[in-house]
């Protein structure tokens, strides 16, 4: 994807001596809504990331910290990376992590594809039973999960694909609400520019793949991202597709760590922390695609 | 249908021409359209609507997780109507839907207003409110717990106010909302995300014009913003009061698996699950209620886009 | 048109079509209860939340058992702490159940019923006497003949309690409660000296507490419930007086055994149930607690304590019943058990096993008193949950307690209500 040469649209050249504070259109925003907005910001991080701070900060105290303490300590008197190291030791969690990672670049690469495909095809082309179509995806995000998980299994192994990573993929390869997601996206552009490329002489694939998709990035960062964090987070349903525990995945790994005879809160702790910053790593990377992405494509060009 | 709704083809007062695709397209490759579709449906056909078919059978039977059913008739149903924890479910369910929608509505896009503009740092911010969503919800859960305790840290602050302790963990009416409030907090950066991507489809000419005006941001917020984003806003309320209703987690995790002091913060879902899951799991009964879940779902899903229909003629 | 609803009708067909009769165990590869024959082939053994800490145990275990058996080999699974009923449950209604299970005597129940766990009376009958009695016995189903897995770890523990509490309360930290009536006695001090502060009791009663305190939970046949008499009301309206005191936890409505575990640990409240093993973690966890800490015996008033123990059970479809059987025997005999018991602070369930030294002799410590006190009060111990007594009719249990302890029915009221619901449950069962 070409998407860095997306920059945002700077129209007043940084030239200033003071570096100039602007909005997303290029403009300055005032002083006093500045601080405004950055006294907004900091509450709501206060609110969104303390208990993140908390478990962060349990998991870098050390073995002879009291955990338990009341008033209980924020901050770790003698921190350390030992329980990340005991985390490795205990389980192993590069090959855990590793099995996550494929599940969840697959479940990205048939949620991106899938999605946007069914959702053009909802959105954009004319044909009888499209309200059928549309309908099935309706009703297939409307089903509740919790009673159907079993049957799901039993139709896995009679497929053969209990016990692999595939089976752990398939069922939500291509989510329901991301292809509602991209057809509404699709929905969202004008039509005139397609009209355009149509009286061009385009043909249906062209027009999807060159104008139409591009114009969505946005959304489908959107979904790459609600893709990736389903199938990092899923519990129940690897944990009763695999079998092997070479195949396990994060989730089902990091369960490990929950002792049978006692807890060590602060391995939890650790756990969690392995858990979470790849994902908001990824986020913080893909932030800025669909932020920009939707909108500036085809809209402006 | 009101389902095209959903979409929202207006953006922004722009006039979308096209809102009916060209017949003409048609022409060209008649099969292309199930081609594109077919991945999609294949994989939902098999692996969500497939199973759910099995559940719509079950919920006429007495099957047990190892047993086979016989086939029963409505009993499940009949049972449903006398059976004290499904009404119980049915109010939890139907109440967290009235507690969390309306917040799940106007707070992320407060919130995406906020985290908009391209203010040093805002890429640290954006990333920092989506954190909640990326959490597993079971280490959500053990934080909460935590705080919300008769001696967590919530509870030493309101006794330092003066307020005094709280039971947020042992009132039944308390333990909900706590609840509630933690499906907000998580659900924040999700529709965050999906209104940042729809506001930046405002046209800025909008705003310019609205601004020359002399229009202040509440007014260009209630007249350029909302009608602007408000098919996304549909989506939104549709999108979290579903979820809502198909509560599980978070009061499972707050209130305990039996579901609060004496099982009154049960919802639906956890009825569900707790009826039918494991070895001695009545599967019959739990897709009897699974079925009503759905039909409720679906009956709330047409409610949300009627109300989209009738504000939009 | 007719193009695209053609190929819509296919699709659709196709998808209802394709996996169809994913209804019903339907398992007709049934093996042979017949384990006499040759030990070799492969099997598969699940254990529950052990890899972790013990890999290199189950590792030598299953060399030494290939090596004894050449022809066999075993394939060794660990499930994760959370989600193993879940997952026993998919593997037994999909078929896919491993040879040889690590369960508890409540999921052997629901999986002999359905003829998935072998009849160890017929295929291992020569091995019974190498066990506890009682422990053999915690795998037999009322209703049915037979038991239905190896007796495996048992586990079983004292009463802490926080001494610096206990001492600001005014109680002798010297002398905790021995006695049901005792206990009641200084809850209700401490709650009353602490100005409601500090609870003693951190859980409302389960089964097992019915059970230790001399209610008869079945009647003979266990075919029903009855939990309901005299003695369990007096349990429950005692219960009830001391939630109303504040000398149970006002959260315990709602509490799991983790939460109560933290509670104590935060000093919050007084007791904690808990095993050798809670020791090692209060050291770890709670350095400061660790030296207030005092030990004293489980409160029962029928002279038998109780305990918990893990099964080891085959499944009755395997391919290879011979080296199934053999493998599940290998893992729980005493040589085995005892080795495995010192490794982790729990108790074999082989006879004889208990006298080891190494379960008699004081060396001072504290782990060491705590494990030779267990030991001693594990050879008369009683599994006292009712292994037909199923997750769905603890629920039932615990919120009809609630309601007697929230004041809304009579704690009389509310066990009638509990028994009649778990007997509607067990005869869902089947």
């Amino acid at each position: 994807m070409s998407l860095a040469e997306k920059t945002p649209p700077v129209r007043e050249a940084p030239v200033a001596r003071e570096p100039r504070v602007t909005d997303e259109h290029g403009r300055r925003v005032r002083v006093w809504e500045l601080v405004l907005r950055y006294v907004l910001l900091l509450a709501v991080l206060a609110l969104t990331v303390g208990p993140f701070v908390w478990q962060l900060s349990t998991s870098l105290k050390g073995p002879t910290e009291d955990i338990f303490s009341s008033p209980p300590k924020f901050l770790p008197s003698h921190p350390t990376l030992h329980n990340y190291k005991r985390v490795a030791d205990t389980i192993p969690v590069w090959d855990y992590a590793f099995n996550s990672l494929k599940v969840a670049a697959a479940n990205v690469v048939t949620n991106c594809v899938g999605s946007a495909l069914a959702g053009y095809a909802l959105a954009r082309l004319r044909y009888r039973g499209r309200r059928i179509a549309t309908l099935v995806f309706i009703l297939a995000m409307l089903v509740p999960v919790e009673g159907i998980i079993i049957a799901q299994f039993t139709t896995m192994r009679e497929l053969g694909l209990n016990n692999t990573l595939i089976g752990v993929v398939l069922p939500g390869c291509i989510g329901a609400m991301n292809v509602l997601l991209m057809r509404n996206a699709f929905l969202n552009l004008p039509y005139e520019i397609e009209e355009a490329a149509y009286v061009d002489g385009a043909n249906v694939w062209q027009r999807f793949l060159r104008i139409a998709l591009p114009s969505v990035k946005g959304t489908l960062a959107v979904v790459a991202i609600f893709a990736f964090m389903g199938a990092w987070d899923d519990f129940l349903w690897p944990l009763i597709v695999l079998s092997d525990p070479s195949k396990f995945t994060l989730t089902i790994g990091l369960n490990y760590l929950h002792g049978t005879f006692a807890n060590d809160e602060r391995l939890v702790a650790a756990g969690t922390v392995i858990a979470v910053a790849p994902l908001i790593a990824l986020f913080a990377c893909l932030q800025r695609y669909f932020f920009r992405g939707v909108g500036e494509g085809a809209v402006k060009g | 249908m009101a389902l095209s709704t959903l979409s929202g083809k207006r953006i922004a007062g722009k006039a979308v021409s096209g809102a009916r695709p060209p017949r003409r397209v048609r022409r060209q490759l008649p099969t292309s359209p199930w081609l594109f579709a077919a991945p999609g449906l294949l994989i939902t056909g098999v692996f969500i609507l497939y199973p759910f078919v099995s559940t719509v059978i079950n919920s006429f039977t007495d099957r047990r997780t190892l047993i086979p059913g016989q086939f029963v008739g409505l009993a499940n149903f009949r049972e449903l109507l006398h059976d004290d924890m499904f009404w119980i479910g049915l109010r939890n369910s139907t109440l967290y839907v009235l507690g969390v929608v309306p917040a799940l509505v106007i707070l992320p896009l407060l919130l995406a207003l906020l985290v908009q503009k391209n203010i040093p740092g805002i890429t640290f911010f954006r990333s920092a409110f989506y954190t909640p969503v990326v959490a597993s919800i079971v280490v959500v859960g053990l934080i909460w717990v935590w705080l919300l305790d008769e001696r967590g840290l919530i509870n030493s602050l309101l006794e330092a106010v003066g307020i005094g302790r709280v039971g947020f963990l042992s009132d039944q009416w308390l333990l909900l909302l706590s609840a509630m409030a933690v499906t907000v907090w998580k659900g924040l950066g999700y529709y965050m995300i999906i209104y940042l991507a729809a506001l930046a489809n405002v046209p800025r000419e909008l705003h310019e014009a609205a601004s020359v005006d002399g229009a202040g941001a509440v007014r260009r917020f209630l007249t350029v913003t909302v009608p602007a984003v408000r098919s996304t806003m549909v989506l939104v309320g549709a999108l979290s009061s579903v979820a809502a209703f198909k509560v599980f987690s978070e009061v499972y995790l707050m209130a305990g698996p039996s579901g609060g002091p004496a099982g009154e913060d049960t919802t639906l879902v956890m009825l569900v699950q707790r009826t039918g899951t494991g070895l001695t799991g009545r599967v019959g009964y739990a897709s009897a209620l699974s079925l009503v879940v759905f039909v409720v779902t679906v009956a709330l899903m047409l409610l949300v886009l009627r109300a989209d229909r009738r504000e939009e003629t | 048109m007719p193009t695209s609803r053609r190929t819509f009708a296919a699709a659709a067909l196709a998808a209802l079509v394709l996996p169809l009769s994913a209804c019903g165990s339907g398992n007709d590869d049934s093996g042979s209860s017949d384990a006499s024959g040759k030990v070799e082939g492969d099997i598969t053994f699940q254990t529950w939340n052990l890899k972790a800490n013990f890999k290199s145990y189950f590792d030598g275990l299953i060399a030494d058992f290939e090596k004894q058996y050449p022809g066999t080999h075993v394939k060794w699974i660990d499930q994760p702490a959370e989600g193993y009923a879940d997952k026993i449950s998919a593997d037994a209604a999909g078929g896919t159940l491993p040879d040889v299970v690590n369960v508890s005597p409540d999921l052997v129940a629901p999986l002999a019923k359905a003829g998935l766990a072998l009849d160890l009376d017929k295929a291992a009958a020569k091995y019974k006497k190498e066990y506890l009695a009682g422990a053999w016995a915690s795998h037999q189903i009322p209703g049915m003949t037979g038991t239905y897995a190896f007796p495996w770890y048992l586990n079983t523990g004292p009463l802490f309690y926080n001494k610096s509490l206990f001492k600001k309360a005014g109680l002798d930290a010297g002398s905790p409660p021995k006695t049901y009536d005792e206990l009641f006695a200084d809850a209700l001090q401490m709650a009353k000296k602490s100005d409601g502060k500090v609870a003693t009791l951190a859980n409302v009663p389960t089964i097992e507490d019915f059970g230790r305190y001399g209610v008869a939970l079945m009647n003979k046949e266990g075919t029903a419930f009855t939990f309901n008499d005299a003695k369990g009301v007096q349990l429950l309206t005692k219960y009830k007086e001391l939630y109303d005191a504040k000398a149970l936890d006002p959260q315990a409505l709602t509490a799991t055994p983790e939460s109560s575990g933290k509670k104590f640990l935060t000093e919050a409240v007084a007791m904690n149930p808990g095993s050798a093993l809670d020791l090692g973690n209060f050291k770890k966890q709670a350095p400061n607690l660790y030296k207030n800490i005092g030990i004293t015996d489980q409160i029962t008033s029928t002279g038998h304590v109780n305990m918990y123990v893990m099964g080891v059970m085959v499944n009755s479809k395997t391919k290879h019943t011979p080296a199934a059987v053999a493998f599940a025997h290998y893992v729980t005999d005493a040589e085995h058990q005892m080795s495995f018991a010192k490794k982790v602070a729990i108790f074999p369930s082989t006879a004889g096993s208990l006298d080891d030294p190494y379960f008699t002799k004081e060396d001072g410590t504290d782990e060491t008193r705590v494990r030779v006190a267990a030991a001693k009060s594990l050879k008369t111990a009683v599994n006292y949950t009712p292994v037909l007594f199923s997750e769905q009719m603890k629920t039932a249990l615990r919120n009809e307690v609630a309601k007697a302890l929230q004041g809304k029915e009579s704690p009389k009221e509310a066990l009638d209500n509990a028994v009649k619901q778990c007997n509607t449950l067990l005869a869902q069962q089947g």
